[in-house]
This record gives structure tokens, sequence and C-alpha cells, in this order.
């Protein structure tokens, strides 16, 4: 309830609105709710029924209850891919903002080319998704691939990274941190939004770049951080395709890359035990949805609404 | 040798859809129980099909390469120019999605009438009924050697013919040996140890970058016949795990003693290679003198490497007890159980399988030809690699004891598992004998549920 009520705080606060916006929103959601409707919202509903059964795809599904939530507190294989997920998650998420905020930061100068620029920034995030882009990370991290290459010219012997267990996960969250162009647009924008005014102000108190940063563009940006941090999270969670194609299918070697979706989908799919991969699919629901109210409710405490 | 028996690399590409298409199979489902049981696996008191059920039109699911679906096209052309009242309607993807696609097509009660299947799967689809009886449709099973047939029976019944054998060999590359100044082994004696000699001895003659032999350790096939060499099997007759732990620990050994003494490269390599197919893989690249593999792997390799490779039989065929290769079906022909028309979907397997024209048009597609009479027909157009195949599984006829009982419900699990545990092994994060714990323990659960 808090983070509805949050949510409408900060509704309320924005300026008011005019009568019949709601409607109009309606209207403009109204594709969305259809698309709802029609497709996701019926096998939503089955998948949870399914969640409740012994389900192998070739005979009817038998009733089970809850067992198949309960067996997943038992499954050694699901806990490591938590690990790996949570990892993959927590480390590349932050990473991948960073460089998001970095890079709009230096296009927001406004230099020449920036239409340019900013089209090529963003481009990894179009592709980065891509099986093609997946297939060259291989590449580019083999053992005799691209890095080592480079590495070799400084004397430096490489290790295959997407071979490793100790590395694969590390290119992964590299190819997660290099698709920060969606985040980056979102930033140029919210840096636009920051009234020129202050930083004049500040500089004729004789403030620093650095002091503006922090006490200017940082705090008039955290809406957009916070905006950015709650997308981005929700995405990185359900990675699948990287994972899936990086390590050839079955988040190898020895488990190093086993995402949840990609768990879920090996024992959907793989094992044909899909009453167990429609539970896992609503406990990552569970995880997403609880890691979202916990982001709304810590975001009261750094989160700033300038108006 | 991260590839079925069928030379298509496993669990590689993209599958983007799939919780889409695991979404809608579980919507189509709903549906299709909606209306009682008698959507999935039924059939058991359906009547006795009408004798004149044609016209009517049957679909063909395989997977494959373009080639084999340009070639089995023209099989089906060729069968509709003799049955003019059948129509064949093909359903064809590539590996990857084949077991996914199919799946949801049962699920959905939309099962193919003549289905494809392979050896790691065709007992969770006998025991879940999915598949026809195919003993009582009118197929003309004689040409084919009964222990071959017997390949394709789960408990008595014969659930799905084998369109061609395989045998799981060694392929080696004689230049490779000739430049590290090492002699190629005489096949019918050779034991595990000098094979982890010999190949020791070429990493150790060929200088850098070459090594003898590539990482055998992720496949079952190759424990399965170390196995039998002792007197085990991978799996009993009665559909249990039927390896001793003594043995798959000195299966991992080998590998293990080939890493120590240079005979095959650092475990991340090794991964790397093991993932990119027989084209991408040491012999393919001419980086290693050997390779173990299936043998309609011959081509893709021999292509690939340029060079002219040969077959060996797999070391301590007289080690042991007795010998361990076999013939493995390379996949099988069954049929729907539900499907409208058994007749048709007969005649089309029977098609398939004995006729001359099909034969000529498949050649080894689908394995050597299982049925004997149409092998010796076709022989002769066999390009020189597939000749070289054919003299080979002739060659080892004699020595062959049996052929190993289907792998049981849950076994198609056993690929991903001896692919983790292998890598572990090869990191040296686990020993050999707590690999053997584990895959035991892994593989009695999966076969279990």
């Amino acid at each position: 309830m808090s983070v509805i009520q949050e949510l409408s705080r900060s509704r309320r606060s924005a300026s008011p609105r005019k009568k019949g916006d709601g409607r109009w929103a309606l209207f403009f959601l109204a594709p969305w709710f259809a698309g709802l409707a029609l497709i996701t919202a019926g096998p939503m509903g089955a998948s949870l029924y399914l969640s409740f059964t012994d389900y192998d795809l070739l005979s009817a599904p038998q009733w089970v209850g809850l067992e198949n939530y309960t067996r997943m507190f038992e499954d050694p294989r699901l806990l490591k891919s938590l690990g790996v997920t949570f990892t993959y998650v927590f480390v590349s998420v932050p990473l991948q903002l960073a460089a998001a905020l970095g890079l709009a930061l230096l296009l927001d100068k406004g230099m020449r080319g920036l239409a340019l620029y900013r089209s090529v920034y963003y481009l990894p995030s179009l592709l980065g998704g891509s099986v093609a882009i997946a297939i060259l990370w291989r590449q580019i991290f083999g053992a005799d691939g691209l890095v080592n290459q480079v590495l070799a010219l400084f004397g430096v012997q490489g290790q295959g990274w997407v071979s490793h267990p100790d590395y694969a996960l590390d290119t992964l969250m590299a190819l997660n941190v290099w698709t920060f162009g969606a985040p980056m647009v979102i930033f140029l924008a919210g840096l636009r939004q920051i009234p020129q005014m202050y930083y004049e102000a500040a500089s004729i108190d004789g403030a620093s770049r650095w002091r503006q940063f922090r006490s200017i563009t940082v705090p008039l940006l955290t809406p957009i951080i916070f905006f950015n941090l709650v997308l981005q999270l929700i995405e990185a969670f359900q990675s699948f395709t990287r994972a899936f194609v990086v390590s050839g299918g079955n988040g190898g070697p020895s488990d190093s890359t086993l995402l949840y979706t990609l768990y879920l989908y090996l024992k959907g799919f793989g094992s044909l035990d899909m009453g167990y991969a429609s539970a896992m699919a609503w406990f990552l629901l569970l995880i997403i949805g609880g890691m979202t109210v916990v982001n709304f409710l810590a975001s009261k405490y750094w989160v700033f609404y300038d108006d | 040798m991260s590839t079925t028996g069928n030379g298509i690399p496993r669990r590689r590409g993209k599958r983007l859809a799939a919780s889409a298409a695991g979404i809608a199979a579980v919507a189509l489902t709903l549906a299709a129980c909606g209306g009682g049981d008698s959507g999935i696996g039924g059939g058991g008191d359906e009547p006795p099909p009408a004798a004149e059920e044609c016209p009517c039109e049957i679909r063909f699911s395989w997977w494959g390469s373009d080639t084999r679906h340009a070639s089995t096209q023209e099989i089906i052309e060729a069968f509709e120019a003799e049955n003019p009242d059948i129509t064949v309607v093909p359903d064809f993807t590539d590996w990857d999605g084949y077991w996914d696609k199919l799946a949801t097509s049962v699920a959905a009660g939309d099962t193919p009438d003549v289905i494809t299947m392979e050896e790691r799967y065709i007992s969770d689809y006998a025991t879940k009924s999915v598949l026809a009886d195919l003993g009582s449709l009118e197929i003309d099973t004689s040409k084919v050697d009964d222990g071959v047939l017997a390949g394709g029976q789960i408990d008595g019944t014969q659930y799905g013919i084998p369109t061609g054998i395989n045998a799981y060999a060694l392929v080696a590359d004689p230049e490779l040996f000739a430049d590290a100044g090492v002699d190629v082994p005489d096949d019918t004696t050779w034991t595990w140890e000098d094979y982890v000699a010999t190949a020791n001895a070429v990493s150790e003659g060929a200088g850098d970058d070459v090594w003898g032999t590539q990482d055998y350790g992720f496949n079952e096939a190759g424990l399965n016949v170390m196995a039998r060499q002792r007197g085990e099997s991978l799996f009993t007759p009665e559909g249990e795990l039927g390896v001793s732990e003594e043995t798959i620990a000195d299966f991992f050994q080998v590998s293990l003693d080939l890493m120590e003494g240079g005979g095959q490269p650092d475990a991340a390599r090794t991964v790397e290679y093991q993932a990119a197919g027989p084209e991408g893989g040491l012999l393919g690249t001419n980086q290693g003198a050997m390779g173990v593999w299936w043998t309609n792997q011959l081509g893709a390799l021999s292509e690939s490497s340029g060079h002219e490779l040969e077959l060996l039989r797999l070391p301590g065929e007289t080690e042991g007890e007795r010998t361990g290769m076999y013939y493995k079906p390379a996949m099988f022909y069954s049929a729907s159980a539900d499907t409208e028309y058994p007749q048709a979907a007969a005649k089309f397997v029977d098609f398939m399988l004995n006729s001359q024209e099909a034969a000529e048009i498949m050649l080894t597609d689908r394995g050597l030809p299982a049925n004997t009479e149409v092998r010796e027909a076709v022989l002769g157009d066999l390009p020189p690699t597939e000749q070289k195949v054919a003299e080979f599984m002739a060659d080892i006829e004699d020595e062959i004891v049996d052929t190993p009982p289907v792998p049981p419900h849950g076994s198609a699990e056993l690929a991903d598992i001896m692919e983790r545990i292998n890598t572990e092994v090869l990191f040296e994060r686990i020993t050999p004998e707590e690999a053997a714990t584990q895959l035991i323990e892994e593989v009695n659960a999966a076969i279990a549920g």
C-alpha cells in the first residue's frame, strides 16, 4: 500500500493536472491494455495454474498443490542460479548506470556531431539483446579472441574468458554494462531539464565543477536515476538471450552463467518439468516485485522531486 | 563432441521466443484439456482404423540442415508420386528448436503423424503414450538387423524404427601424426593407456598449438563404451544406471592424465573447442590429431580439416571383458499414437525405410541405412568419406556384441549433466571420484523424476 501512497504522493506533488488528462491517459494506454488482456493475461493465468501441477507437456497436468514451490527450497541448482542472477544484477546494473550517466554528462556538453555520437552510443542497446552480438561476444572473449590478442601485445597471456567458470559471468556482465544506451538517452533528457540558472548562480558563488555536479546535477537528477534503476533492475533480472547464447544454452561452464531464466527454460523444455518451471516463473515475479517495492520505499530517502 | 549422434551441435543458437512459446504451449494445453482427456496421449480405446482412410494429409517432422530439408522434400515428392491419395506436409526445424517445438505441439494436441525421434527422447515420448506401436502397423522391417531394430523397442514394443546406424569411433588425422613423427596406432590392440601415451607423444612432437586429442568427456557415449568393455552398461534393460563408480572415475581420469601429459589442451580451451562443434574442434581446424566422434560426422570433419581422416576403433576393445563399441540408431521413425491416418503414416515410414528410391536420395544423411538391402544398393553412389564409414561399419560388425538398451525416461538430461560434471573435473574443482558420485546421484534423480 505504501508504495501506491508513495507513487500518488509524488504525482500529487507534480504540477496540478488538467481535467480530462486521466481519460487521455487511458486512451493512450488502451493498446497496451488490449495486449495485456488478449495476449498476456490468459497465459499468465495458465502458468499460475500449471505451477500447482506436475506437467511434462506430453501428458495432462496433475494437481500437486504447493509441491513445486516447496521443491524449490531443496534444489541446489536453483540456489546456484539465484546466486548467479543476483551477482549479475547487482554488479552490472550499477556499473551500467554509471557508464550511462558518465557518457550522458559528456554528451551534454553540446559538442559538434552530438546527434551522431548519441546514436553511436545508443547502438549497443539496440544490438545488445541480439543473438549476433552474443555470438560476437563469445569470439571477442575466446581463448584466441580479440581481448587476448590485445593483451598479447602487452605480453600478457590471457584466459579463455567465456569458457572459464571463474570469468564467464564477468563477460556477460560486461555485455550488460555495454548496453548502456537506453538509460543514457534518458539521462541526457534529464540533464536538459535542469535549469541553467542554477549552474550560473553556483559558478558566481565560486563552486567547482565537481561541487556543481554533486550539489546540483545529482540531486536534480535523482528521479531519473531512480527511474533508470527500477527499469534496468527489472530488465536485468529477466536477462535470458545473452546467457543462453554465450553459454551455449546450458548456463555453462559448470553453471557459472546459469541465470535464473535460463534455468527456468532448461527445467521447462530440457527436463520437461513445466509445472516446476511455471512455479519458478511466479517466484521470479515475487522477487522482482519485492525488489521494486523495496526500491520505491528506499527512494523516499534519496530521490528529490524538484517541484 | 557436443553433438548428437547426428552431427548437429546440441543446444546452440537462439531461443528468443522460448518463453513466449512456453506460454503459448500452456495456453493451448489448457484449451486442449478443457474438452476432457481425449486430447493428449489417448488412443487406447479408439476403434481400429478404417481400411480406406485416404485421401488424406499427414505431417512429418524432422530436424536437420538445409541439405536434409532439400533431400527430404525430394523423398516426399517421390512418395506422393507413388501414393497420389496421400499428401505429406513437411514440418522441419534445426536440432536446437526441434524438441521445444515437438513438446509444444504434443502439448497442444497437434502431434505430427510421423515423428523423427532420437535415443535420448524416445523413452519420454513412448512412456507418455505419445508414440504408436509400430509393430501393429504394416511396416516391413525384415531387412533391418534384429539387434538394430531392438534399439527402438521399449518393453518389447516397437516405438521407433531406426533410420540408420552410426558408431562412436576415434577419428585420426594421419598427416598430423606424420608431422609429429608418431605412428598411427594399431586400433585392434590399443588400450586406454596407449591412447593417453599416443596423444601425449603427438603433442610433444607436433610443437605449439597442436595437440594429440580433443577431450572426450562431454559425451556419455564414450562412458558407455568403456562400461561395456568392462561388462557393465550405461543403462540396464530395466532402465537403471548400470555403470560402476569406479568406471566413471576411470573415465574422467583419462582426461586428467591427458591434460597433465599435454595430450589435450587446458580446460578453458577444451570447453571452447567443445562448443565449436565438429568444424571448429581440434580435428576440424588441424590443431589436433585425434578426436572421438560419431561416424556420420566424418564428412563434416574431413571437409573442414581438408585432410584425409581415418576411422579407428576406440581404445580398449581387446583390453577388457568384451568389446564396447556398438551401432547406435542415428534416429528413429515414429508415428503418433493419435494419428487419424495410421495406415498412411505406416506407408510413408515403410517407403523411407525400404524404398530404393528414397535411399538413393537420402544416402547416409540419416545414418548408414538400417535396411541392409538398400544399404548395399547405395554403397556405390556414396562419396569417398561415406564409403569409408560404410567400410568401417562393416569391419566392426563381427566384433559388436549387442545394442545397448534404450535409455530410460529422463535420460535426456544426461547430456547436460555430463557436460557440467566434466567441466568441473577439467577445471579440477572436483576429483574423478567425486564426479562419479555426483553423476550417479544426478542421473538417478533425473531418471526417477
